[in-house]
This record gives C-alpha cells, structure tokens and sequence, in this order.
C-alpha cells in the first residue's frame, strides 16, 4: 500500500486546508499576505496543543468534555494567584499540577469505575465551573503576568514563541504514538479492549493517562491563550469544547477509537483556523462558526463511518 | 389446609403486601434511591429554612422550576433506555427560547401556531439525530455533540445576546393556578400519568430491549430504525416544550439557556436510578430525580453559602451517582462471572 493511500484520512485533512487557503486567496489576496498566515498558526495551536489530548483519549474510545473549564481554571487561576503577589514558575506548577488531579479523577472514574466517559467528563467541566465561579464570585479582576504575556508575544530566531511550543507538542506528540510502546498499548486498547488486556496490556492504568494529558494540554493552552489575549476570562474556555473534539475527527481519527495520529489532528487544527478565518470574509459571525463546526464533524464522522464499512466489506 | 382456612380479605393483604416487597427487590436500589435523596434534601431544608419548603408560593416557585428539567429529563430517559444519550437538547432548548423571544406575535391564534410550529422543529431536530443514528450506526454522543453545536449557532444566530422579549400571554398562561393548585405543579401532574401511560406501550418495551442487548432485539423483530428515531424525536419534542416553559417564566430569552440542561438532565436521569448501560429505569423515577437534583440550590442558600457553590454540587453529585452506579454494575457483573 502506498504512503497516500494508507494515510489517505490524514493527507485529506490537508488538502481540505489547501483547498481553503485557495478559497480564502482567490477571494482576497489580503488572505494571505501581511503576517495573516502567522496569526492563523497561532490560533490553530491552540486548538492544536488541546488537540493532543484530545486525541488520545479518542484514540481509546473515550473523549474529554471538561476541556473548557480546566483552560479557564488554570487562566484564572494564574492571573489571580500572581496578582495576589505569589511568583509566577511556582504558580505555573501548581496550576499543571492541579490540572493534572482533574485529569487523574476522570481517569481514574473511566478506567476503574467504569463510567462511559462523556458523563464523567461532562460532570467534571459542570464541577470545575462551579469551583470557579465560587473562586472569583463570577467575574475576574487581575488581569495576566507581564512575564507571561512577554513571553507568548515574544519571538526566538523570528519564529513566535507560542509556535516552538508547539513545535515542542508536535513532537512529543508524534513520538508517543509512533516511537513508544505507550502508544502502541493506545492503539490496541482503542481497537479491542478485551484483546489488549488478553495481550498483557494493564488496560486500566494505561486508561488513565490520556486524560491526565488532555487536561495537562488543557492547562497549558489556557495560560497561553491568556498570554496572548492579555486577558483571563470565563467564557474563554467555551469554544475549546467542540473545536478540540471536531479537530481530532477532521484529522481523520475514529471516534470508535483505534485508529487515527496526531498529525491528522494538526491538520484538523488548521482547517478549523481557516474556516474561522474564511466566515467572515463571507460576513458570518462567531454563530456561524459554531454551526459549521457542528456540519463538519457529521460530516467527518459519517465519511469515517463509511470508511469502516467499506474496510469490513 | 391452613390457606384455605385464612379468611380471604387477609390473604390479599399479605398477598398484596408480598407483591409489593418483591416489586421493591425487583427494583433494586436504584428503583427507590431518587425517593430518599428527594426526602432527605427536602427534610434538610425544612429544618435549615421551612419557608423553603411549606413558604407562601413556595410549591410554585420550586414546581415551575421542576417542569422544564423533568421535560428534558423525561425525553433524556428514553433515549438512555437505548443506551444513547442526547446532548442536542441543549441547542433546541436555545433555539426555542430564542425564537420565542425575536417573534412579536400580535393574536392569541399566532401565538398558538407559533407554539406549534417550535413543537414541530423540535420533532425535526430529534428526529434528525435519531436518523443519523439509527441510518449510520454513528455513536449518538458524537452526533448529537455535533446537532448541539449546530442547534446552539442558530440560536446565537437568531438572539446574539441575552434579552430579547417573549409574548407576554404566554407567561400568563404558565403563571397562576387552575383548580386552586398551580399550573407548573399540574405540568408536573401531566407528565407522571404521561409515562403512566406510557410505560405500558410497545415504544418503552422495544426501547429498553434495544438498551439491554441490541442484536437479539433485532433478532426478535424490534424495529430498530424506528424506535431509536421516535425515542429522540420525543426528547426533541420536550426539549421545545422546556424551552417554551422556560421563555414563559423568564419572559426574555437567552442564546445560552439550554446548556446547562444538558449536564442537568443526565444527572436527573442517573439520580433517577434509570442505568446509563440502557435497558432499566424510569421516566417517573427521572422526574423525582429533577425534584432532588433542583434541591440542591434551595440547600446551598438554606445553609448561607454562594450560590454559585450549586453549581459545583450539581456537578458532584452527577459524578458520584454515575460512579456509583458504574461500579455497581461492574461489581455485579463481577459477581455474575464468578
């Protein structure tokens, strides 16, 4: 089989992404000039840095809902911590580490309690938005760390610092799946659960990690993103809920679990950037974006569906 | 010989009280538990504030808080019967609420049509998602996610920001009471003999045998395409009712009102002891589980705390009641194996 066609889902997502850069250009030749595509790379890390958690969980199956509200969390959390005078790196930590404890409890409600994960995660974003708004009485004053924001505005050899991470991401990323036995376990418990474990595989505490991961991923592009906006706010995490999710499908993943690779999800990551970039050139708004992320994903899914079938047959 | 001889009026008792016992372990725990929290919080309360409780309109207030969560709650269950879950709820409610809120209406009669009109697209909207479903054999978390984003922008289309004014005759039709009891409490009445009603017909028999084993359903002839269809067109269907109660009460509308109606009717439904692997439960029970769940604010202020505390129990208690049941089931799955 040839590279094409065995990668055909992820080699798909990037064309749908050229085809729009195209679309964008022909409309306007603004599309792409005057540090446009620089902005776009930006705004697709963020989902795709989510991206990477989310795809691990949905390689096994599962899927992670809570997502919005542990990127707000871990926002304002360092906004409010290093306004109240505490040192940012010791914040940063304990604002991961937190993150990684709502990770862990969702894993560990999945793998060993057995709860399907949408309820677990469902229930956790529900959790983490009440301890919030507890925390700042519903509304945010401090406003984002000068290092902070410093730092994400910031450029090494040209490049903004916000892509290295990325960077960093996409690698690590690829070589979990490819390159370690961790990832292999992924793919078969995604696959076939019973089989797995028949193989050896301690299915339950691999289980755990995707979502420790997600909710790590989650953390870090929250304070990012606040970097970047030079603001935290509460409904900051809110479109992160399908984006990250839609992303991991237009890259060709199975929602079954299974099958699928992080670098379909970067290109998941730049459809969604274009098309957010390509509405309202046609003057639709942030509505319509939630629709087409809705029209994408039941398309993507059911093209994946198809693909099933047609394996089987 | 000594059967035959008790006088007949008391063995029908103890026969009575025999068929009542073993409806009880029939049940299970799970048949009785959204009962005990309903009582439990409600005596909670009674004790911290009794105006909560027996107050002057307090029955009204807590009802017509009730009647748009059991809407959704109700719909919610059936389609968990089939082990699905409708997260598109969401978005209709929004969507409901929205239009209610941009449309002047003028006469009673386009009022009532109007009203029809939102009960129709929500049948269209359910109907739509038990069609992917059932055609495609997609998972219904991962299409309904998608018709909840699709639902939730044409809402923001429709109202961009909260506000907006609904028609004034219909909040007078949801306020007051009729028969000197409450008109949300009749709602409530309404849709108890609703599932009384229902639980006897094939739609529920054929739902829960879907939920417990899918294939041999088919093999025993159940219509598959069809129930899972009907099932989520219903809960669209009380998904437009919630919205159309919700925009009555509020008299406003607000691009974002269905959302919380999805983590809510889930933990509604699982409070409610109906099982998320399909197959178990009840409507009733799901609307004694929206009364307990609704509860939770009424404790929160009862003992003087934030309000927004609420919202971080009502997300708790969904957590430990499907972990719970989860590890029960997992327990006695456990126990069947060994």
């Amino acid at each position: 089989m040839s590279f094409l066609a065995r990668h055909r889902p992820i080699v798909t997502a990037y064309a749908i992404a050229l085809v729009l850069l195209a679309v964008g250009t022909i409309h306007s030749l603004d599309f792409v000039g005057g540090g446009q595509i620089r902005t776009m790379l930006i705004y697709a890390s963020f989902i795709g840095i989510i991206g990477l958690g989310q795809t691990l969980c949905i390689l096994t199956g599962g899927i992670d809902l809570s997502v919005p509200w542990t990127l707000t969390g871990a926002a304002v959390l360092t906004s409010q911590l290093t306004a109240d005078g505490h040192a940012l790196l010791p914040v940063i930590v304990l604002v991961l580490a937190f993150a990684a404890v709502v990770g862990l409890l969702n894993g560990l409600g999945v793998a060993y309690a057995g709860v399907p994960p949408i309820i677990m995660t469902l229930g956790m974003n529900g959790a983490l938005q009440g301890l919030l708004l507890v925390y700042t009485n519903g509304g945010i004053a401090a406003t984002p760390p000068k290092a902070l924001t410093d730092f994400v505005l910031g450029d090494a050899l040209g490049v903004p610092n916000q892509l290295w991470i990325w960077a960093a991401v996409i690698a690590v990323g690829c070589a979990l799946l490819s390159l370690t036995t961790f990832g292999r376990r992924l793919y078969a418990i995604g696959t076939n659960r019973r089989a797995a474990e028949l193989a050896g595989v301690r299915v339950r505490r691999v289980l755990v990690v995707p979502y420790v991961l997600s909710a790590v991923g989650a953390a870090v592009t929250g304070l990012l993103m606040m970097g970047f906006t030079g603001q935290a706010f509460l409904s900051m995490g809110d479109p992160y809920l399908f984006s990250s999710a839609v992303a991991v499908a237009v890259g060709g993943a199975s929602i079954l679990g299974g099958s699928g690779h992080y670098t379909g999800t970067i290109g998941g990551a730049l459809v969604l950037t274009l098309v957010a970039s390509l509405l309202p050139l046609f003057k639709l708004g942030t509505a319509w974006l939630q629709i087409a992320y809705g029209v994408i994903l039941l398309a993507t899914v059911y093209a994946a569906s198809l693909r099933l079938t047609r394996k089987k047959d | 010989m000594s059967a035959t001889a008790t006088p007949p009026a008391a063995g029908g008792a103890a026969a009575r009280l025999q068929t009542a016992r073993a409806a009880l372990a029939r049940g299970g725990t799970s048949a009785w538990m959204p009962y005990v929290y309903a009582l439990a919080l409600g005596a909670a309360i009674y004790l911290l504030q009794p105006a909560l409780i027996d107050g002057p309109g307090a029955l009204d207030a807590r009802a017509s808080a009730v009647v748009p969560l059991a809407l959704v709650a109700f719909g919610q269950t059936l389609v968990m019967f089939t082990r699905g879950i409708d997260l598109a709820v969401g978005g209709v409610v929004s969507t409901a609420t929205a239009i209610l809120a941009t449309k002047a209406v003028g006469s009673t009669a386009g009022l009532v049509v109007l009203l029809l009109a939102l009960v129709a697209l929500g049948a269209f909207a359910g109907a739509l998602n038990g069609a992917a479903i059932a055609a495609t054999r997609l998972q219904p978390f991962i299409v309904t996610l998608a018709t909840w984003s699709i639902w939730g922008g044409v809402a923001l289309v429709i109202l961009p920001t909260e506000g907006g004014a609904s028609p004034p005759q219909l909040t007078t039709w949801v306020l007051g009471s009729f028969l000197g009891v409450p008109k949300s409490v009749w709602a409530i009445v309404v849709l108890f003999a609703l599932w009384l009603w229902l639980r006897r017909t094939r739609l529920i028999t054929d739902l829960r045998a879907i939920g417990s084993d899918e294939q041999r359903a088919r093999l025993i002839g159940v219509p598959i395409a069809r129930r899972k269809l009907q099932c989520y067109a219903l809960s669209g269907v009380l998904a437009a009712l919630a919205g159309i109660w919700i925009a009555a009460q509020t008299g406003s509308g607000a691009p974002n009102a269905g959302d919380p109606f999805i983590l809510n009717s889930v933990a509604a439904v699982v409070v409610g002891g109906t099982s998320i692997f399909g197959g178990t439960g009840s409507a009733a029970a799901s609307i004694v589980g929206a009364i307990a769940f609704l509860m939770i604010p009424d404790l929160i202020s009862a003992l003087q705390l934030s309000s927004f505390w609420s919202v971080f129990f009502q997300g708790a208690l969904l957590i430990v009641a499907v972990t719970a049941s989860s590890i029960a089931v997992q327990l006695r799955q456990r126990k069947a194996v060994a």
